[in-house]
C-alpha cells in the first residue's frame, strides 16, 4: 500500500517535471491527451504572440533584448501581466499533471480559466482597445452624431441675394490714378483713399513685406450687415481678402454704411503683367430673400434611393427570371427520376450554393472591374446571389408540392399541361410571389450597402460624404436609407401577409 | 361491367403491393375494399385508373382493356370514372368552383381551360354539383376555408361534374368523424341508386361496410382474402371481421349515429 503510494508521487513527481519542461507533456504522457495538447498549444501561441507584441513595440531596436526594455517602458501593465500570467500557467500546468496523476480525473483545478484571462489581456492590447480615449474624446464624436442624426439643415437653403460694388486701385503708384468710380443714387457704392498703392511683398526669407494700407467707404448697403472684402486683380482673378490670416469681414452700421481699412495684398503677377496694373477692391453682401431652395445633398439623395429601389427591383427580377428555369433542376422530386437528372439536381444545387455563399460584397467588386462603377454593377452583383438565394428558395417550394391534388387532377382525365396549370400552378404562386417580395425587400436593402464600393445607388453617395466629413448629407442619405427600408419592409410583409 | 384479372403491382422498392388480385363489380354496385392499412387498398384503387402503373394483369371496362390504352384513350377513360380521396386533394388556395370545375377538364378545350375559361353549361353543371351536396353558397370561398365534411363534399361535386360511371373513393370518411362518414357516404349511396353509378370504395368501419355495401373484398398482403355478398356481410360479427382486417377494426358507436347533426 505504502509502496504503491511511494510509487505514485514518483509517477506524479515525473509528469509535473514533464509539464515544467513541456508544458502539456505530463499530461499527454498520462493519457490526457486533449487536455495536454490544448495547453501545449496554448502556451505556445501566448509566447509567440507576445514576442511578436515586443517586436512591434520595439521595432526600432537593433535586438530582442532592447525591444523588450522599450516595451516594457511603453506599455509597463501589459507586459507584466502577461509575464505573470505565462508563469502563472506555467507553474500551474506541472501542478495539473502532478495532481491529475495522483488523485486521477476529478482531481486538480482548472487552468484554462488563467488561459483564458491571459489571452483576454493579449486581445485587449493586439486590438488597441482603450476605454480611456473613448470616455475623453467622447464630445468630438458628438458633433458628426448630432449632425447624422439630425441632417436637415442641410437639406434645405435660404435663397441668397448678393449685391456689390466695386472700386479700382492702381499699383504701383504713377500718373493719372484712377478717380473715385461714379455713384448711382440707391445703389450699393465704394470708394477707396488713396486710390494707389504698393501690393505686399515677399522678401527673401519669404517673409511678407505688407503693402499700402487703404481705407475703403461704403454706402448704401443694407443696414447693420455682414460685408465681405473682395479683391480682384487684373487678370480677373477674385478672391477674398485676408489680413493676417483671417478674412476680412465688417459690418454696415444703421444708415448702411461702413468704413474699413485694408492692406493691399499679396499677388504673385505673371511677367507679361508688369508694370503699372489697375486692381479692384470689391465690398460683397449677401442676404436671405425668403425664398427657400433644396440643396444639393437632398436633391441627390432622393435620386439616389430611387435609383436604389429600382437596383433592387431589376436585380429581384432578372432574379426571378433566371431562378425559375434552374429551381425545377433544382429540386429532388422532380430529378430524383435517373441518374442522369440526379446528377444535374447534385450539380445545380452546388453551384447556387456556391453562388449563394459568395457575399454579393464581393460580386459587386467583380463586376465593378467587369463593367465599371455604377448601378449596372450593383445590379450584376445582386442579380447573381438573388439568382443562387431565389433558386434555392424557388426549388424548396417545388418540393414540399402536394401530391394530392395533382393526383385528383390527373384523375379527371386532364392533360399534362391541364395538370400544371390547374394542381401545381396555384400551389407554388403564393411562396414564388412570398419569396420574391423579400428578395427585392433584401436587395434594396443590400443595394445601399453595394453602393458602398462603387455599385451605384445611395451608398455610393453616402460613402461620398463620408469621405468629405460632410456628416449633415451623409445624414440626410442614413435617413432615407432608414426611411425606405422600414417602408419597405412593411410594404413586404404587407404583401406576403395577404397572398399566404 | 369492371374485370380486373390477375393484377399485380411491384413498386421500384421490391415492396409487392398487389398479388395476383382478380374479381368483378357489375354495374351500378357498392364495393368494398376493406383491409388492414398497407394491405394494398388504395394501390389497388388507383391502379384502375391507372394512377398507379400495374406491373401485370387486365383491367377491362365495359368491354374496354384500360391497361391496354393509350394516354388520350386513358384520359378519356379517366374522365368517366371520379376519384374520391381520403386527404380530398383539393387545391387549396383555389376557390371551391375553380376546384369543382377541375372535373370537367377532361372535356374541355385544352387551351381555354389554361386560362380558366370554362363554357357557360360547365359553370352551370359545377354549381348544381355544389346544389347537390349542399355547399352551392360556398363557391366562392378558398377551398381550404372550409371544415373537413365540406372539403369531402366538394370532392364529390368534382366527381359529378365528370359525369361519371364509376367512382373510386380510397377511405373517403377516414378523416372525418363518424356522423360526417355517414353524411358523406350517403351521397355515394344517393349517386349509386338514383344514377347507377358503380362505387369502388374502401372503408375502415364495419357498420359502415354494413350499411352501404353491396358486396364487400377483403384484402390482405396485396391479396384477396375474402369475397362476401350484400347478405354474407350483414351476418358478419366483429370476430369474423377483426380476422380479415385485423384487430385496429372498429365499429363506429351508434350513439354518435343518432347524436348531433354536420354544422355548416
Ligand atoms: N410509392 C410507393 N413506393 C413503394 N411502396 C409503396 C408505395 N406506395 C405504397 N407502397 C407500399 O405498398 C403497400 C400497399 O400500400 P397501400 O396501397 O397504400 O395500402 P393501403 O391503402 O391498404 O393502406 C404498403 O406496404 C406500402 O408501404
Ligand atoms: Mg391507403
Amino acid at each position: 500500500m505504502a509502496e504503491t503510494k511511494g510509487k505514485n508521487t514518483g509517477r506524479s513527481l515525473l509528469h509535473a517535471l514533464f509539464s515544467l519542461i513541456l508544458p502539456g507533456l505530463g499530461q499527454i504522457i498520462l493519457g490526457e491527451i486533449q487536455r495536454g495538447i490544448i495547453l501545449m498549444s496554448s502556451i505556445v501561441s501566448m509566447g509567440l504572440i507576445f514576442i511578436w507584441r515586443i517586436e512591434l513595440a520595439g521595432r526600432h531596436e537593433p535586438n530582442f533584448l532592447d525591444a523588450f526594455h522599450k516595451s516594457l517602458e511603453l506599455k509597463p501593465v501589459f507586459i507584466s501581466l502577461v509575464i505573470i500570467g505565462l508563469i502563472a500557467i506555467w507553474i500551474l500546468n506541472a501542478l495539473d499533471a502532478y495532481l491529475h496523476t495522483k488523485k486521477g480525473r476529478r482531481g486538480g483545478f482548472n487552468i484554462f480559466f488563467l488561459v483564458i484571462v491571459v489571452f483576454f489581456i493579449l486581445g485587449w492590447e493586439i486590438s488597441e482597445i482603450n476605454p480611456y480615449k473613448m470616455i475623453t474624446k467622447a464630445p468630438e464624436a458628438l458633433t458628426p452624431l448630432s449632425r447624422v442624426l439630425w441632417p436637415w439643415k442641410a437639406a434645405i437653403a435660404h435663397k441668397m441675394e448678393t449685391v456689390s460694388a466695386r472700386a479700382a486701385v492702381l499699383s504701383p503708384c504713377g500718373e493719372n490714378p484712377p478717380g473715385r468710380p461714379k455713384e448711382v443714387p440707391g445703389k450699393p457704392y465704394i470708394y477707396v483713399e488713396p486710390t494707389c498703392g504698393e501690393l505686399s511683398k515677399l522678401d527673401k526669407n519669404n517673409k511678407i513685406i505688407e503693402g499700402t494700407t487703404l481705407t475703403v467707404f461704403g454706402k448704401n448697403f443694407k443696414p447693420n450687415s455682414e460685408v465681405n472684402l473682395w479683391w480682384i486683380d487684373p487678370i480677373g482673378n477674385e478672391f477674398r481678402l485676408r489680413q493676417r490670416g483671417e478674412y476680412v469681414v465688417t459690418k454696415t452700421d444703421s444708415q448702411g454704411n461702413f468704413k474699413i481699412k485694408i492692406i493691399m495684398p499679396y499677388r504673385l503677377m505673371p511677367p507679361s503683367a508688369e508694370g503699372k496694373q489697375i486692381h479692384h477692391v470689391e465690398a460683397r453682401q449677401q442676404t436671405p430673400t425668403g425664398a427657400v431652395v433644396i440643396n444639393d445633398p437632398l436633391k441627390l439623395t432622393i435620386s439616389r434611393m430611387i435609383e436604389t429601389i429600382f437596383m433592387g427591383m431589376m436585380a429581384t427580377i432578372f432574379g426571378i427570371f433566371f431562378a425559375i428555369p434552374i429551381s425545377f433542376l433544382a429540386a429532388r422530386n422532380l430529378m430524383s427520376g435517373s441518374w442522369i437528372t440526379l446528377t444535374i439536381y447534385y450539380m445545380t444545387r452546388t453551384v447556387l450554393n456556391i453562388v449563394r455563399s459568395i457575399e454579393p460584397l464581393i460580386w459587386a467588386l467583380i463586376a465593378v472591374v467587369w463593367v465599371g462603377l455604377g448601378p449596372f454593377a450593383g445590379i450584376i452583383a445582386l442579380s447573381f446571389h438573388s439568382v443562387a438565394a431565389l433558386g434555392k428558395l424557388y426549388s424548396e417550394a417545388i418540393e414540399s408540392i402536394d401530391p394530392g391534388p395533382i393526383e385528383a387532377i390527373q384523375a379527371t382525365g386532364a392533360t399534362h399541361l391541364q395538370t400544371i396549370m390547374y394542381a401545381v400552378v396555384p400551389q407554388m404562386i403564393p411562396p414564388f410571389v412570398s419569396f420574391s417580395i423579400y428578395r427585392w425587400d433584401i436587395n434594396v436593402r443590400m443595394s445601399t450597402v453595394i453602393g458602398l464600393v462603387g455599385g451605384g445607388g445611395i451608398g455610393f453617395l453616402l460613402v461620398q460624404y463620408i469621405r468629405l466629413l460632410d456628416y449633415r448629407a451623409a445624414g440626410i442619405a442614413v435617413w432615407f436609407i432608414a426611411l425606405t427600408v422600414a417602408m419597405l419592409d412593411y410594404v413586404s410583409a404587407e404583401i406576403r401577409r395577404r397572398f399566404v | 361491367m369492371l374485370v380486373v384479372e390477375n393484377l399485380s403491382k411491384t413498386y421500384e422498392d421490391g415492396t409487392r403491393a398487389l398479388r395476383n388480385v382478380s374479381f368483378e363489380v357489375k354495374d351500378g354496385e357498392f364495393l368494398v375494399i376493406i383491409g388492414l392499412s398497407g394491405s394494398g387498398k388504395s394501390t389497388l384503387l388507383r391502379c384502375i385508373n391507372r394512377l398507379i402503373e400495374p406491373t401485370e394483369g387486365r383491367i377491362l371496362w365495359d368491354g374496354e382493356d384500360v391497361t391496354a390504352a393509350d394516354s388520350a384513350h386513358l384520359r378519356e377513360i379517366r374522365r368517366k370514372i371520379g376519384m374520391i380521396f381520403q386527404h380530398f386533394n383539393l387545391v387549396k388556395r383555389s376557390s371551391v368552383l375553380k376546384n369543382v370545375l377541375a372535373g370537367r377538364l377532361g372535356y374541355t378545350n385544352p387551351i381555354w381551360s389554361i386560362i380558366n375559361r370554362f363554357p357557360t353549361e360547365d359553370i352551370e353543371l359545377a354549381y348544381e354539383a355544389l346544389r347537390q351536396v349542399g355547399i352551392e353558397e360556398k363557391a366562392d370561398k378558398r377551398a381550404d376555408e372550409l371544415s373537413g365534411g365540406q372539403q369531402q363534399r366538394v370532392g364529390i361535386a368534382r366527381a359529378l361534374v365528370q359525369d361519371p360511371k364509376m367512382i373510386l373513393a380510397d377511405e373517403p370518411v377516414a378523416s372525418l368523424d363518424p356522423v360526417l362518414a355517414h353524411s358523406i357516404l350517403g351521397y355515394l349511396e344517393k349517386m349509386n341508386q338514383e344514377r347507377k353509378i358503380t362505387v369502388l370504395c374502401s372503408l375502415h368501419y364495419l357498420d359502415l361496410v354494413q350499411k352501404y355495401a353491396t358486396s364487400v373484398i377483403g384484402l390482405r398482403d396485396g391479396q384477396v382474402v375474402y369475397r362476401g355478398t350484400r347478405e354474407d356481410i350483414r351476418r358478419m360479427t366483429d370476430r369474423e371481421f377483426k380476422d380479415i382486417y385485423g384487430e385496429e377494426a372498429e365499429r363506429v358507436s351508434a350513439g354518435t349515429l343518432t347524436g348531433g347533426r354536420e354544422n355548416g
